[in-house]
């Protein structure tokens, strides 16, 4: 026979501190990612690969428009941006989703685990797997003679300004998306078409119609924000705070959808 | 004290009535079967016990509390273990990592190994979730319901999907566990679980209890007609037996009473004395698979 209940309490209980909940919880969720290797390192490494044959094809190509920088010199930041939107929107909105309709999410929050403790550990997780992309782009571009960033304060803001921003907007997406089936492709087709569109593979030129549109867009904001931070234009000012400006509407615009929208149970759409 | 206390409970969607003016209680250390047809309002009453769901309108307690109540909400989670209706365990975790895991979310949790034995994987422990049978991952989802140790068990439609073998071992862990002292709320549409496991058991249709009470009285099944039936001896004709307005087929002999006891008198009397033997003599209740039957198709 067990103990019977005693007093009703609140907030945290006797033999379970949370701050050590959410260093086990993040120790599963890294656990949960490497456990799966071939998706993992194909999570990964996806944007390395993309970055050596973008390098590769490259040659000796420069940007004019940035000041005569070798097409590679472009590509890394570009790439980092990359990395972040990965991480924290795309694999972040499908995780949510597949966890949502395989009933994860329902039996995590029936545990006596708080919603934040839980909501905490899977950010840090999308952190650390965003900070492992970015540091893995910058070494290749290291190993490329690829130098920078050229302002570190203004590029890690802009950084932390992407995590959030797009981490937010990851779990918007995930409340509108119906099902598990349709999780993948409208991520990715969404995220793949406005990267194509928004400066990543090929500069775009300010102030043209392609650059006037994909300017109300965070993907673009955050691509040009951490190229302005990480090379070096003469005349021109690291600081982005329009580019992050843009970036956290998007992110506010994520927060009102998951609030709105939020759901712990499959939905089966 | 009730473990779970429920009044006039309600919950709607719109216009649609999910569940209303359900009312029962299921008393510490009872096991409890709410029984139904799909989309009766079973799972819903469970999720509102559990703190899951929002009501409509009613008063609800589990464990002597509210479990809407954000403020004990928590306390409320470490004493009650839930079992939900469909498989939900992360497939590349091992049987063992996904029950320590889930360990660390409660004060006193049971031992990861005892659990393992009592759910019957301990050859699987180190096994990945997603190698194991439908069955197997069925039982782990029991495993985690039970980790937390809990006072309180809710299993909706727990053997849904397992093989005989299975449902057995299901069955006897459920018994183990209402032994030990663990109350259990279980939804079902198994009339043989709930005549296996249940202490007492409640009709859902349609949104409403339309009869509760023991699985052997329910719907008046300890007090209404029994059927007596026997294969006719030979040489003898059905006119000659002394049962009332009785049909024969093929052969047997079957009558509905509820006098039973004389029936039986005056057929077995007569039987003795004639030195007739009355093969297959057989007295049948009305099932709870009737009764069930019954209660849900008055309603359509």
């Amino acid at each position: 026979m067990r103990a019977t209940a005693t007093t009703p309490m609140s907030g945290s209980f006797q033999g379970v501190n949370d701050l050590k909940l959410i260093g086990r919880q993040v120790r599963y969720e890294q656990l949960s990612f490497w456990l799966n290797p071939i998706g993992a390192i194909l999570t990964i490494g996806f944007s390395t690969v993309f970055l050596l044959i973008f390098e590769s094809t490259a040659g000796k190509s420069t940007v004019k428009a940035l000041g005569g920088i070798k097409l590679i010199q472009y590509y890394v930041p570009g790439f980092v941006a990359y990395g972040i939107m990965s991480s924290c929107f795309s694999i972040l909105s499908i995780t949510i989703v597949n966890r949502r309709e395989m009933g994860l999410l329902k039996r995590l929050r029936l545990s006596p685990a708080p919603t934040w403790i839980l909501m905490s550990a899977v950010f840090i997780n999308t952190m650390i797997l965003c900070v492992i992309q970015i540091v893995l782009m910058l070494a290749v571009g290291r190993a490329f003679g690829v130098h920078g960033p050229a302002n570190w304060v203004p590029f890690l803001l802009a950084l932390v300004v992407g995590i959030f921003g797009f981490t937010a907007l990851g779990m918007g997406v995930s409340t509108l998306v119906p099902n598990a089936d349709a999780a993948g492709p409208v991520v990715n087709i969404v995220f793949f078409v406005v990267l194509a569109f928004s400066g990543l593979y090929y500069p775009i030129t300010p102030g043209s119609t392609l650059a006037n549109i994909t300017d109300y867009l965070p993907v673009r904001r955050l691509i040009v924000s951490l190229q302005d931070s990480f090379n070096y234009i003469p005349g021109t000012s690291p600081w982005a705070w329009h580019n992050l400006g843009v970036i956290a509407i998007w992110g506010a615009g994520g927060v009102f959808l998951t609030l709105r929208r939020w759901q712990w149970a499959p939905r089966r759409g | 004290m009730p473990a779970v206390s429920v009044s006039h409970l309600a919950k709607s969607y719109g216009d649609v009535d999910a569940v209303k003016d359900v009312t029962f209680e299921v008393e510490k250390g009872e096991v409890f079967a709410l029984l139904g047809p799909n989309g009766a309002g079973k799972t819903t009453t469970i999720e509102i016990l559990e703190g899951f769901r929002d009501r409509s309108g009613g008063a609800v307690q589990t464990l002597g509390v509210d479990p809407s109540n954000r403020a004990t909400q928590r306390w409320l989670r470490t004493r009650i273990g839930v079992v939900l209706q469909e498989l939900a365990v992360e497939p590349f975790y091992s049987v063992r990592q996904v029950l320590t895991r889930n360990a660390g979310y409660y004060p006193s949790p049971r031992p990861v190994d005892e659990v393992i034995e009592l759910i019957g994987l301990k050859e699987k422990a180190d096994q990945r979730v997603k190698r194991l049978s439908g069955g197997q991952q069925r039982r782990l989802d029991v495993g985690l319901g039970i980790i937390g140790n809990p006072e309180l068990l809710f299993l909706d439609e727990p053997t849904t999907g397992l093989d005989p073998s299975g449902r057995r071992a299901s069955w006897d862990l459920i018994r183990q566990l209402a032994a030990s002292g663990t109350t259990v709320l279980l939804t079902t549409h198994y009339m043989d679980e709930v005549e296996a496991l249940a202490d007492k058991v409640a009709v859902l249709f349609r949104a409403e209890i339309v009869a509760s009470g023991t699985p052997t009285s329910i719907g008046g099944r300890d007090s209404g007609t029994v059927t007596i039936q026997f294969s006719l001896p030979e040489g003898v004709s059905v006119s000659d037996v002394p049962v009332p307005a009785p049909r024969v087929v093929d052969g047997i002999v079957r009558t509905s009473t509820d006098d039973e006891l004389r029936v039986l008198h005056e057929l077995t009397g007569w039987a003795i004395d004639h030195g007739h033997v009355l093969p297959g003599l057989a007295v049948t209740r009305v099932s709870l698979e009737d009764i069930y039957l019954n209660l849900t198709r008055a309603e359509q």
